[in-house]
């Protein structure tokens, strides 16, 4: 399995809190990541018009399933994941609207549980239970937390 | 004795511009909306299905390889065939599938752009066969209609008779074609219906 790439937004989502780029992307404006070519494992990098379009896609999404999805439950209800001829993308939102989104390739099975145990193992305890770390990522610096970032690199590689 | 689960729940024909020009309920399931918020949906979905096209990882060819070094310089100047797409040979498309907890929506893309929504249950097998059946009857019924205006809504004045059953009344192709329709989501359920 191939993760492309793994996004965190906040619940506002106009500044993504995270992004890792796993496999070295070009984004649609032709220009290589090339500070990022030679490392391996993950990749961060501060901003990009893609995860601006991520975010547009699923919530976007997001909200369409809820509008056409029965009225039971419904603030729990959102999509799961999303298939192309080239990729699948995963989401998952916890209930204070974080979400988290991975970019994989079309042989990963459900990667829910996965965006789960990344949410309850890692972001939780690394993050929100981080005195230092602000509740609201407004600035644009966004998790910005090494300990975070290690952990992650473990689980997803 | 349902062997397969085959639970379609609607069906939402898109032109290539975006535009509503057929929606229809089949089984009861999903939220009913308004005609209006069925014209967002479809705008939306356009919008979106051509995001989820543009977003598709690209992972460049390995070869250039600079090191961090010289990366600043060579960063502005990558090659038109620098990258490739996770499944190269296969054409980049937008959302095919998507998948929720309650159900299960199928987008089929024709050549021409049109794109045919099928929301169906998460377990229902087969779905391609079934849009692919759909696009058949769209073919046969809708495109061959010399009254059909090419991009306008697929007319169904007479869906609230069909769906009474009231069958004298005569039908024009494209009431035909919904009529097809339902015959070939619903199968035997509709002789179930009648044993009821």
């Amino acid at each position: 399995m191939v993760v492309y790439s793994f996004y965190i937004f906040d619940r506002h989502g106009k500044n993504p809190i995270f992004i890792a780029i796993t496999q070295l992307t070009v984004s649609s404006g032709m220009h290589l990541q090339t500070p990022l070519a030679t490392a391996p494992g993950l990749h961060l990098r501060s901003t990009d018009d893609d995860s601006k379009l991520v975010f547009g896609t699923v919530f976007s999404l997001r909200n369409m399933v809820r509008k056409l999805g029965g009225d039971d439950d419904r603030a729990l209800l959102s999509f799961v994941s999303f298939t192309t001829s080239q990729y699948k993308l995963h989401y998952y939102e916890t209930p204070t609207n974080t979400k988290f989104v991975m970019l994989t390739d079309l042989k990963s099975p459900s990667m829910r549980i996965a965006l789960q145990q990344i949410y309850i193992n890692l972001f939780v305890e690394y993050v929100v239970k981080n005195p230092l770390s602000p509740t609201e990522h407004t600035g644009g610096v966004g998790v910005n937390n090494e300990l975070f970032e290690q952990s992650l690199e473990q689980f997803v590689l | 004795m349902p062997s397969i689960t085959r639970t379609v729940f609607s069906l939402i024909v898109i032109n290539k511009a975006g535009g509503l020009i057929y929606q229809r309920e089949f089984q009861p399931g999903l939220r009913k909306l308004s005609t209006n918020d069925y014209l967002v949906l479809a705008g939306t979905f356009h919008g979106v299905h051509a995001i989820t096209r543009s977003i598709t990882p690209k992972i460049p060819i390995a070869q250039p390889a600079p090191s961090p070094a010289t990366s600043s310089p060579s960063a502005t100047a990558p090659t038109a065939s620098g990258y490739s797409y996770p499944n190269p040979g296969v054409p980049v498309t937008g959302l095919d599938y998507l998948e929720t907890d309650k159900f299960r929506l199928t987008c089929f893309q024709t050549l021409t752009g049109t794109k045919f929504l099928l929301f169906t249950d998460p377990l229902t097998g087969n779905v391609e066969n079934i849009v692919q059946k759909i696009y058949e009857l769209y073919a046969d019924y809708v495109m061959k209609n010399p009254f059909y205006q090419l991009e306008m809504p697929v007319r169904i004045r007479l869906v609230h008779i069909l769906v009474s059953g009231d069958d004298s009344v005569s039908y024009t192709k494209t009431t035909h074609f919904s009529r097809t329709i339902e015959r070939t989501q619903q199968g035997g359920s509709r002789i179930q219906d009648k044993q009821k």
